[in-house]
């Protein structure tokens, strides 16, 4: 039976007025994708982001590694590389010094050299980081979060700025590392990548746990919430997670024309 | 360690590259040597005095560089990490946001004595401008001075709410303090009106210390400077600290 890496338990997480997380667990084996899917505020980079040893819960517990992320953050990162939502660095560092510098934070450190070059950014080593593109940001961001050869991946929305090409490339490297044994936690909004890469799906609605399973139990989750005359068992996981999410009101022209 | 270094190392380059750090730490101050080098030579400060020009102004120049890295440089620095949640990255690594501000404060601190020495050597090759006092004394009181200048630049970036605010207050303090305390003109030309306001700035403290010790005068001349050094160094880094804590982080 594969290791459990990841281990959340009843999460709880509030920010001054708004109760972020409410009572979330989960958990992520070696070897295995979980994506944490759900609208913009429904807790998902909250809940990443305790995971990853940035925010204190208010309630619950996490494992990570058998460790206390927030507690020994250190340890944990020997560990696990972290993707975040949003990444800045500090203004006018070069690409290579960037490498070179997280590379010195780890005893192992993987050839970030190599990464350069299979991340298409080995021609942008010497240009500054804040002229890079925001797909170029992108994959710089990804590559730094495999920079100590991790056993956990945080993701927090992986492809976003890529461009489709990068995107399944980066689809086949994660299926790849996966395959080494790697737990992933991902963030994502795009459904496609999601069926592609998960092998569990941890579905939120306003900080609550609404679904943890399987894609096929996650299929059997939305089948029985659907009237029997609108199901289709050829639909899409986008289409299935079109059906159970809350409705927003759309832009019409009223107002605008 | 190996991390820490590499943080430092590239804290330095950073440095190097942000104009405004590297202008007004390591050039300005010897444009300003030579400005009033040449406006006032290095004659005796008035008729049959024993202390000249240049004597007073180096020192003073000195608590310049310190006021540039202490009030400009370190605190802006601190509040640009903290607004682009750089710092945020930096913790979802082994390093921690810890090494990183300890590197930034220690490139900070390097680079004020690069300063230091810089004008040192101008001072000398330009003016014969010699240091009197013993190695003691004087590393004290620049301690001193450094201590208390970088503790007010702490206590401005966490009182401050993002980097316009921060920016606000260390331009207003920085360039209140630099006219007004000696710090570019002997303070003995400033009428009484001034001298009564420089008397509750903590530059004007740093500027007659470092001007006692470099003119070879004992520590035990200089009990009010130290004492108010220290205070405000007490006070600004605990204020600093409780507030640094209650930053949201995230």
């Amino acid at each position: 039976m594969a290791e459990e890496i990841v281990r959340v338990e009843n999460l709880d997480l509030a920010y001054k007025n708004v109760h972020a997380v409410k009572g979330v667990s989960f958990s992520v084996k070696a070897g295995e994708i979980v994506a944490i899917i759900g609208q913009n505020g429904s807790g998902k980079t909250s809940t990443v982001e305790c995971v990853e040893g940035l925010r204190k819960p208010d309630g619950g517990q996490i494992r990570v590694f058998n460790k206390d992320p927030w507690l020994r953050r250190g340890e944990v990162y020997k560990e696990m590389g972290v993707q975040l939502q949003e990444a800045e660095y500090p203004l006018k560092i070069r690409v290579e010094e960037l490498c070179g510098l997280f590379a010195s934070f780890y005893e192992r450190p993987a050839d970030w050299e190599l990464l350069l070059a299979q991340m298409g950014l080995d021609e942008k080593r010497k240009r500054p980081v804040h002229k890079l593109s925001s797909g170029e940001k992108q994959r710089l961001s990804i590559l730094l979060s495999l920079m100590e050869r991790p056993k956990l991946l945080v993701l927090d929305e992986l492809t976003t700025g890529l461009d489709p090409e990068v995107r399944q490339n980066m689809w086949k490297s994660f299926g790849n590392i996966r395959k080494g044994g790697v737990a992933i936690l991902m963030v994502s909004h795009y459904l496609d990548e999601v069926e592609v890469l998960s092998d569990k799906i941890l579905y939120l609605e306003k900080g609550e746990r609404q679904f943890f399973g399987t894609k096929q139990e996650f299929r059997e989750y939305v089948k029985t919430r659907v009237p029997a005359g609108e199901w289709e068992e050829t639909f899409s996981l986008e289409k299935l997670y079109l059906m159970i999410t809350p409705k927003t009101a759309g832009l019409t022209m009223e107002g605008i024309l | 360690m190996k991390g820490f270094i590499a943080l430092c190392k590239m804290e330095l380059r950073l440095f190097t590259r942000d104009f405004f750090s590297f202008f007004f730490a390591l050039v300005f101050p010897v444009l300003m040597l030579l400005l009033f080098g040449g406006i006032f030579g290095n004659e005796p400060v008035y008729e049959g005095a024993n202390v000249r020009m240049m004597d007073v102004c180096v020192p003073a120049y000195c608590v310049m560089v310190i006021g540039v890295t202490s009030l400009m440089s370190l605190p802006l620095t601190l509040a640009g990490y903290k607004e682009k949640k750089i710092y945020k990255r930096f913790d979802a690594t082994p390093a921690g946001k810890g090494n990183v501000m300890l590197a930034q404060v220690f490139v900070n601190v390097v680079m004020t004595l690069v300063g230091i020495f810089i004008l040192l050597v101008a001072g000398a090759v330009l003016y014969h401008v010699q240091v009197k006092g013993k190695i003691l004394p004087v590393s004290i009181g620049l301690s001193f001075s450094m201590a208390a200048m970088f503790s007010m630049g702490f206590l401005f970036t966490a009182v401050g709410w993002d980097v316009k605010s921060t920016s606000l207050l260390c331009y207003l303090f920085y360039f209140v303090m630099l006219f007004l305390s000696g710090a570019t003109m002997p303070d003995m030309l400033f009428p009484d009106t001034v001298k009564t306001i420089s008397g509750f700035l903590p530059m004007t403290y740093a500027v007659d210390l470092v001007q006692g010790v470099f003119a070879g005068d004992g520590l035990g001349l200089h009990g009010r400077e130290l004492l108010v050094l220290g205070a405000v160094t007490v006070a600004c880094g605990v204020a600093g600290a409780i507030l640094y804590r209650r930053k949201d982080w995230t």
